[in-house]
């Protein structure tokens, strides 16, 4: 497909070096919220492809009008170093998933707030288009929160998570206690991630600063390339 | 011999076209984005709005207001919070992509 015509490039420049010509004003508010208008319609000329199929799309961006989640953090993680504590959570599928489960190869555990939640429903999103990534460095991926295995796989249905949802359901918020990730008042667990070695040992750990924040992805891979470096040089 | 105005406006660009990614480190949506471009092997500039903030106002500028992270800017187009099908219809329009 041909790129944009030049002209529409030079106007563009001209535009944009406008914005510090014009006084604040009502008018000013009217010519950018016209140019805003003309952006988003570029977002809705046709395609070439179509829309990946399968999912429930209007039910999957619902997140994006729901309440904010944003909350400063209260806890800190498990140092690095610690043994993971055990757990026996069950899947969407009723199977019960343990620690001992993942021993032999780094696992990933993702503590989040809630399903259907607008952090949590972008954070999961971005490791399920990362999956091959987890599975070139070997690592499993499980994700902890305490909706109830039903929720879990009703929203893992909607998003097409394919990675195991577990359920910190009954007693509520347990393994999340155990791995200082509570939020007492919340009656859910912070944002959190845990890299857990080979042997069961804490490798890497992070509590975001607020809760709506995602972790860095590129922050997480170093942890699993890291993990990978110390298992070469054994 | 200098070519008219019209002219120079009618030659196609033959420098590359910006692709830029004004997003936040802890925001999934721009770590979603970024991860999509760097698998296509597409370079685009990143600049982190928390760590840049007088980008917003242009933004702003630009977008009536709606600044939002991630915005990309692919050429002259600037896409608000898109999904990665919309950023790949926009890529695509833009030469960058088939």
């Amino acid at each position: 497909m041909a790129a944009l015509p030049r002209a529409i490039h030079d106007l563009e420049e001209e535009f944009a070096a406008l914005a510090g010509e014009i006084p604040e004003s009502p008018e000013k508010r009217a010519i950018s919220l016209l140019h805003g208008i003309v952006m988003e319609m570029w977002r809705n000329l046709p395609g070439d492809g179509a829309e990946p199929a399968g999912g429930f799309p209007d039910i999957a961006e619902l997140y994006r009008n729901a309440p904010p989640m944003e909350a400063q953090a209260i806890n800190e993680p498990l140092p690095p170093g610690t043994p993971a504590p055990a757990f026996a959570l069950s899947d969407p599928s009723g199977e019960v998933a343990r620690l001992e489960d993942f021993r032999g190869r780094p696992l990933v555990i993702v503590f989040y707030p809630l399903d259907w939640s607008p952090g949590c429903s972008q954070q999961l999103d971005l490791y399920q288009q990362e999956l091959d990534e987890f599975r070139r460095r070997d690592a499993e991926l499980v994700a902890i929160s305490v909706d109830s295995l039903y929720s879990h796989g009703a929203w893992a249905a909607v998003r097409q998570i394919t990675f195991p949802l577990l359920a910190d359901f009954h007693p509520k918020g347990d393994v999340a206690r155990a791995y200082s990730v509570w939020r007492e008042p919340d009656g859910f667990s912070e944002r959190a991630l845990y890299v857990v070695d080979p042997e069961g040992t804490i490798a890497y750990s992070q509590v975001t600063p607020y809760v709506h924040h995602v972790p860095d992805i590129y922050e997480l891979f170093d942890a699993l390339d890291q993990i990978a470096g110390v298992a070469q040089g054994r | 011999m200098t070519a008219p105005a019209y002219a120079r406006r009618a030659t196609p660009s033959t420098t590359r076209v910006p692709l830029t990614v004004y997003g936040r480190r802890w925001c999934g949506i721009s770590q979603m984005i970024r991860r999509y471009l760097d698998r296509l092997g597409v370079p685009y500039e990143y600049v982190d709005m928390d760590a840049n903030p007088a980008v917003e106002q242009q933004l702003s500028w630009l977008t009536g207001g709606r600044v939002r992270s991630p915005t990309i800017r692919v050429g002259d187009q600037l896409l608000v919070q898109p999904s990665t099908q919309e950023l790949a219809r926009a890529l695509a329009r833009a030469g960058i992509t088939r």
